[in-house]
């Protein structure tokens, strides 16, 4: 009962917000570092993922792409076109998985 | 379906309609036409369909009332009906968007029907029917030979073919252009006792018209006459076929003219029959008059039909005319599907040069340069194996043409994904010469093909053929696409080196490195880095090596590899440097684990961390911050005082001035106060700060220092830093300063939550239940998280049996309103006593709380208990009490759950089949996932075989939780197993539980033996939480039960085990078995245990209790260096250790003398005195003793009247008392020393007249029966003028015995009077033994009693007096 109780406990578990841009419509022939290359003309890019499926050797599409900043996310989003390899992604910022509550803790307040 | 049946239902109806209105005419598209290559009617297919779906919906409701009472159908029933919906949906889908069905699909739904439990009619027809011109992309005779295998395959399952089949069959046929022997197939249908009916005739004379054969037309022609049957259009165009496939043109234009006798007007559909016949002779010129004759008339001719006559052309071997009819379509929109149809056919025709030309042809529009053209056309090249050069070329006139942006690209990855590896080469080298890098990653899905037959040549090939290309594999494609192929990762090396196909042989050590990582292989791991020469950095590694941590427990491991990345030259020492880089990998450790993992495995981590602190690792403060948030939000936060042991504390980061340290901040305090500035912004952020170093010390110091200028945001963290720290005293009091200071303020829900947690643990119950009212008051948010926590709060204290602290804390929280009373919530009432083993109070509180909550927790394990135990009454009892209230069904699944978890599966079967049972899904998920949860692989097992015939039961989603469970122990057998008995239930799984299956036997690297249903969106994480195994979790509750039933023996016994095993359990059962030890005195055990879980989870400590218990049990056994080591690490953790402990400890030292120790101990005391509850005394009397002790009198004695007599005393007279030590010195027979100690107690009275140690000394004598002593100290002259001085000294109850005492021994019968007299005038209560001695005393001197003497003798009073004393009520 316990178990279960902690289990729902980790479902409930705050995503902290990153920068994460998700990339979809990847064309097959780019992988990370070409994902890589291109987004970091909008800033730091810390972590770039194109996950292979091992059983086809091919990527699915999709992608993220981790900024150091908000601020540099913001840019790549407000960037209306990223062509890769002749093919147009869909870039999207990533929606934490669940929304936080209080956000202003007490320590923040001096009264 | 509607596509794909109406045709078939409106030809049997539409018979007596000799004409068709246009519209009718393009939904019956197909028949007419023997080449009909497309598939109509794409705009209408999607309403007619809706209006079908709903039939079919009605149909099974229907069938669903019929069935009702058949138990078994009703549930697969259902499901075959919405199978059947879905099969139709997506064949529709395909035929409405593209006019064709994909052959993958169509097998799929094939399949699919094949394994559901009914195979109806409709489903046979939907599959036949697709199987002619809506598969242009397979051969003629492979679409007639799909079509048989379905015919033969449904038909052997039982499905009964009716007419509507054989004329699907015929169509299919004809599209199909197979040539059959139409008297044979009469005979079939006669033997199937099938009727024809026109549509079968008027079939069967288009299958002789194209084969030429007017004379079999026209017998069956004949025949249709003699049964009256009426000669359609269909008819006449098939006989104009029919001519002309005769070589006779004259006859077949001729049929025109028949026709118009016979009073049917030619329509389309005859004029297409001849021009395709025309186009099959390749004349050109015919075919344009006709056209032209066409035009003429009222009539019209679709694009459709037009495509049709280009593609009677080119198989005809005319090509050449392609164009002159090309420039005839008109591109309407909705034809775009049919002409992609037709080009498809065109390649599967090996015509793809024709097919070309119409592509190019098509007015796409070009406008956006993006969207491609014409992949359906290479990609289906690719398939039928156009050659490389074609394709090329084709790729070249598209891209020129600008149709498609990357034709190149496009045909490779069609090329890769069938696995053409010729081609594959043969696009590459085209496109590197086009200018186009070629990457590492193009060669992966070719590996792939080769790893999974594990084709090792294969393998070999492509990295050579990756050579030739000029690319070099990276890690990704060894790790992921080379080493899988292989047996062992060593045998790689050798046989690339062998094969000459080892070129970078630093890429490939590293990805050795990394794979070995992630095996978890880290003794490999260290011994390459230790040897490493290569240059390597810590990044690439770092992902490999997370994995490679979680994989190994192996805690030395783990520090040693971090330790050498840090301190080692050739790893992270350009920058950022080694501190910043292992802070990162520290930090993305503790990212990549799962909250419950880092719950799980907290020990270990503080165990690394301790580790790394001893080999000086140190972690930027930047990245320390992150860390501690992740722990916070993973809900340790105990974890986050040993991350911040690492910090990196004496540099300051010259690039972040910004961030002062606390010193700084300290000294910037300290100038604004001097300048009487306001400091209460740099007070807050200091607080802060030392909140955040865990300073908590410093942190109260500075708070009591500056308290005037504390803010609510100061006060906040200090709280939870004394929360932290589990110092529920200081949390409490800084809790009252916060609310005297502003009595709105609030909290943050979390810390309201830890402070509840912390005075509960310390039996605050009042203030912790205060604290949950100010909650409701100031209505703080309560988050899920917080409902949980309170619960983990409750079942703490439960677990550790604080039945009070459960019953109020969940009392207050319900009444309150805080949480409502869930099960879960409520479970640590009942928790309590199935802990003792109270069943009856556990069953109690259980129906207890349904009574007050409408809620039963736990009821399932107090049955299980009460099964165990056999308790039939209870269990009668707890039956008939959920029977009555919830139900006889739940009270039946209650009961079978308990008889399957405690493995009388006899009787949970006889309950399950009760008769008038039903499944309970939610139920049943919920026992499925507690299997789960604790890996009950039995249990679930016989769930499954016993709910085989319940009724309604969902068996795809029992087996998948079976499945579920195989798949965490990576048991492929017994899921290959769950495989057939599946079939063997005629169960259909649902995709995901292919899917599961799949992904079980492949990840054992077996064969797959099932097309396992594509996903689209599939979730790429794999987790990889390792949760304790059963193992750990078995033996560490019969540990905890045993320490529970306080059988200090068993528990330890366990442990031994354990041990032996090398299972090593969490600290607190640890804790509690040590805490049983030590209370059972069997300290060597509890040493042995404590050692055991020192050296397997490092930062393991004991609390205050269990140390202090330490501590007086090392000091019994003389362990006296271990009992002050002790001592040390609990006021290291800043921990209390109680009074008696430090006491005894002093006292022991003392005893042999150790001063030196005494000392030490006041050291490391000071400032806790009063926390601890100590006197000054105890350490001026043991530091006295142990001089004594040493023989050091004079320095002992010089000491004390140094204390008592100089001017600063740090204690008042009063308090000075030196019993201690006197009693001491006389129970140890220091005669010397007692002797000098008298002097000086004689010197304080009559020289300082300091009477306290005299008078101590005196009774202490007394008390050790040496009396002659106390009177040679104590003459009666001394004592009075001692009792005029200190007069109080007489109310003392020592005092007043021991001066009577003297007088009796000296027969002073008027000082005893006096005394007797002074001490009845105030009041005093004498004891019996005073009062006897003064009886007797007044009885020897011959005077009366003036009350009545004590009955027994002097020993007996003594002796009461003296138990009295130890044993103060």
């Amino acid at each position: 009962m316990a178990a279960s109780a902690a289990r729902r406990a980790v479902a409930l578990r705050t995503n902290i917000r990153r920068p994460v841009a998700f990339v979809r419509k990847i064309p097959w022939t780019a992988a990370s570092s070409e994902l890589r290359e291109h987004f970091s003309q909008f800033g730091h890019v810390r972590k770039c993922t194109v996950p292979f499926d091992k059983e086809t050797g091919f990527h699915r599409g999709m992608g993220w792409i981790q900024f150091s900043s908000e601020e540099e996310l913001h840019n790549a989003l407000q960037q209306e076109n990223h062509v890769i390899d002749g093919v147009k992604l869909h870039v999207q910022a990533q929606k934490p998985k669940a929304l936080q509550g209080d956000q202003t803790s007490d320590e923040e307040r001096d009264f | 379906m509607a596509a794909l049946l109406r045709p078939a239902r409106w030809l049997l109806r539409a018979g007596a309609a000799p004409h068709l209105p246009l519209s009718l005419r393009l939904l019956a598209g197909g028949p007419r036409r023997p080449h009909a290559a497309f598939c109509p009617h794409a705009a209408r297919a999607g309403r007619v369909a809706g209006a079908l779906l709903s039939q079919a919906r009605l149909y099974a409701i229907a069938a669903e009332k019929k069935n009702y009472l058949q138990e078994e159908a009703t549930s697969s029933h259902r499901r075959n009906t919405s199978q059947f919906d879905w099969a139709l949906m997506r064949l529709d889908n395909s035929v409405r968007r593209t006019g064709r069905i994909p052959k993958t699909l169509l097998q799929k739904v094939f399949d699919n029907t094949c394994h559901s439990g009914s195979r109806g009619g409709n489903q046979a027809l939907l599959l036949l029917r697709s199987c002619g011109s809506l598969l242009p992309e397979l051969k003629l005779s492979e679409r007639t030979e799909f079509a048989h295998r379905i015919w033969d395959k449904l038909q052997k399952l039982g499905t009964v073919y009716d007419v509507s089949h054989y004329n699907a069959l015929l169509k299919v046929y004809l599209q199909n252009e197979y040539k059959f022997s139409p008297t044979d197939f009469l005979e079939k249908m006669e033997k199937a006792n099938i009727q024809p009916n026109r549509v079968t005739y008027q079939r069967l004379i288009a299958a002789y018209c194209n084969m030429g054969d007017i004379e079999g037309a026209s017998k069956i022609l004949g025949f249709m006459k003699t049964k009256d049957l009426p000669v359609t259009e269909a008819v006449f165009s098939a006989l104009v076929t029919g001519h002309a496939r005769a070589g006779d043109m004259e006859n077949a234009e001729n049929i025109l003219t028949v026709m118009k006798e016979a009073g049917i007007e030619p329509g389309p559909d005859t004029y297409l029959a001849l021009l395709n016949a025309y186009a099959e002779k390749g004349d050109i010129d015919h075919v344009k008059q006709t056209l032209e004759k066409v035009e003429k008339s009222d009539l019209y001719l679709m694009d459709r039909d037009i495509l049709q006559i280009i593609f009677s052309f080119s198989k005809a071997g005319y090509p050449q005319y392609v164009s002159e009819i090309l420039e005839k379509i008109t591109y309407e929109r909705r034809y775009i599907p049919d002409t992609m149809n037709l080009i498809l056919l065109l390649v599967t025709e090996k015509l793809e040069d024709t097919a070309l030309q119409i592509l190019l042809a098509c007015p796409i529009s070009r406008e956006d340069s993006l969207s491609d053209f014409g992949s359906f056309f290479l990609r289906h090249c690719v398939t039928m194996n156009t050659p490389a050069e074609k394709l090329k070329d084709y790729c070249k006139k598209l891209k020129e043409a600008q149709m498609h942006t990357s034709p190149f690209q496009f045909t490779l990855h069609c090329a890769l994904l069938a696995k053409k590896m010729d081609l594959a080469k043969a696009l590459m080298k085209a496109l590197k010469e086009e200018g186009f890098p070629i990457r590492t990653h193009y060669f992966w899905p070719l590996l792939v093909g080769h790893q999974k037959e594990k084709n090792v040549q294969g393998i070999v090939e492509v990295l050579k053929e990756m050579h030739e290309i000029g690319v070099t594999p990276d890690q990704e494609t060894y790790i992921n696409y080379v080493f899988p192929c292989f047996d062992s990762v060593k045998s790689v090396r050798a046989i690339l080196q062998e094969n000459g196909c080892l070129h970078e042989d630093s890429i490939f050590s590293q990805a050795e490195l990394r794979i070995e990582a992630v095996n978890g292989n880290l003794d490999y791991i260290l011994s390459f880095l230790e040897s490493n020469t290569l240059p390597l950095s810590f990044a690439s590694l770092r992902g490999s090596l997370i994995l490679g941590f979680r994989r190994s427990m192996n805690i030395n491991l783990w520090s040693k590899i971090t330790k050498l990345l840090y301190k080692d030259g050739r790893y992270c020492q350009e920058p950022p440097g080694p501190t910043e880089a292992v802070g990162y990998f520290l930090y993305n450790l503790i990212d990549s684990m799962s909250d419950s993992e880092v719950q799980a495995k907290e020990e270990h981590l503080r165990q690394y961390f301790h580790q790394l602190m001893e080999m000086n690792v140190k972690i930027p403060e930047n990245i320390y911050r992150g860390i501690r948030n992740l722990l916070d939000s993973y809900h340790v936060p105990e974890l986050i005082k040993d991350v911040n042991m690492l910090v990196e504390r004496e540099k300051t980061d010259s690039r972040k001035t910004t961030q002062p340290t606390s010193s700084d901040l300290e000294s910037k305090l300290e100038k604004l106060k001097a300048e009487n500035q306001p400091i209460g912004d740099v007070l807050k952020q200091l607080i802060l700060m030392l909140c955040s170093e865990e300073n908590m010390h410093k942190a109260l110091e500075l708070k009591a220092k500056y308290e005037s200028d504390m803010v609510i945001g100061g006060y906040a963290s200090l709280i939870n830093l004394c929360c932290r720290h589990d110092n529920a005293e200081e949390a409490l009091n800084l809790k009252r300063e916060f609310d005297r200071l502003d009595s709105s303020a609030v909290l943050d829900t979390s810390k309201y939550v830890r402070l509840v947690k912390v005075l509960g643990k310390h039996g605050k119950l009042q203030d912790a239940i205060n604290i949950l009212k100010e909650m409701k008051e100031k209505d703080v948010l309560i988050k899920d998280a917080t409902v949980l926590s309170f619960f983990h709060i409750l079942n703490g204290a439960a677990l550790r049996g604080e039945t009070e602290t459960v019953k109020q804390l969940h009392e207050a929280i319900v009444t309150l309103g805080l949480a409502k009373p869930s099960t879960t919530l409520s479970s640590p009432l009942v928790t309590l006593y199935l802990e003792k083993d109270d069943l009856p109070t556990a069953l109690e509180v259980t129906i207890d709380c349904y009574k007050k909550y409408k809620i039963l927790p736990r009821i399932h394990d107090v049955l299980c208990k009460l099964i165990e135990k056999g308790e039939t009454d209870l269990i009668q009892k707890a039956m008939d009490f959920v029977s009555q209230e919830q139900g006889e069904m739940t009270m039946l699944y209650d009961l079978f759950f308990a008889f399957l978890q405690t493995g009388n599966y006899k009787e949970a079967k006889k309950i399950i089949e009760t008769p008038g049972i039903r499944a309970r899904p939610t139920r049943l998920q919920w026992f499925c996932d507690r299997c789960i949860a604790s890996n009950q692989v039995e249990t679930l097992e016989k769930l499954v075989e016993l709910t085989q015939k319940l009724f309604e039961c969902d068996r795809d989603q029992l087996y998948y939780s079976l499945l579920k469970l195989y798949k965490v122990n990576g048991d492929w057998q017994r899921a290959d197993a769950v495989w057939n008995k599946m079939q063997e239930e005629n169960i259909i799984p649902r995709g995901r539980t292919l899917r599961l299956l799949a992904e079980i036997l492949r990840n054992s690297n077996q064969e797959v033996p099932f097309d396992v249903p594509e996903l689209w969106y599939e979730d790429e994480k794999h987790s990889l939480t390792s949760s304790p195994s059963p193992v750990e979790v078995s033996l560490q509750k019969e540990l905890l039960n045993a320490c529970h039933r306080k059988k200090d023996k068993d528990a330890f016994n366990i442990f031994l085990k354990a041990k032996k095993q090398n299972v090593v359990f969490n600290s607190e059962t640890y804790a509690s078995l040590i805490n049983l030890l030590l209370m059972k005195d069997n300290p060597t055990q509890a040493v042995q245990v404590k050692d055991f879980a020192e050296t397997h989870i490092k930062g393991f400590t004991l609390n205050d209790a269990a140390n202090s218990r330490l501590i007086i049990t090392q000091v019994r056994r003389d362990y006296l260096k271990d009992a002050l080591t002790t001592l040390k690490t609990a006021l290291d953790l800043e921990q209390i250790p109680s009074r008696i402990a430090v006491t005894r400890l002093i006292q022991a030292c003392a005893l042999k003398g150790d001063t030196e120790s005494i000392q030490d101990i006041q050291k490391l005391v000071n400032g806790l005195e009063d926390s601890i509850g100590l006197s000054r005394m105890v350490f001026i009397n043991n530091i006295a003793l142990a001089q004594i002790k040493n023989s050091n009198i004079d320095g002992a004695i010089e000491n004390i009247e140094n204390m008592l007599t100089s001017g600063n005393q740090t204690m008042e007279l009063q308090y000075f008392g030196l019993a201690y030590l006197f009693r001491k010195v006389i129970e140890e027979r220091l005669e010397p020393a007692l002797e000098k100690i008298s002097i000086m107690a004689e010197r304080l009275a009559n020289q300082f007249a300091i009477y306290k140690p005299v008078t101590d000394l005196f009774l202490q004598l007394v008390d050790a029966g040496k009396v002659d002593d106390a009177r040679a100290l104590l003459q009666a002259p001394t004592v009075k003028s001692l009792l005029e001085l200190i007069p109080e000294l007489t109310e003392k109850e020592e005092a007043y015995t021991s001066i009577m005492k003297s007088y009796v021994l000296d027969s002073d019968v008027a000082s005893a009077k006096a005394l007797y007299e002074n001490l009845t005038a105030k009041d005093v209560k004498l004891n019996d033994l005073f009062l006897k001695r003064y009886a007797v005393l007044l009885k020897n001197a011959g005077e009366s009693v003036p009350f009545t003497e004590p009955p027994e003798s002097f020993e007996f009073y003594a002796k009461q007096l003296k138990e009295s004393k130890e044993n103060p009520l």
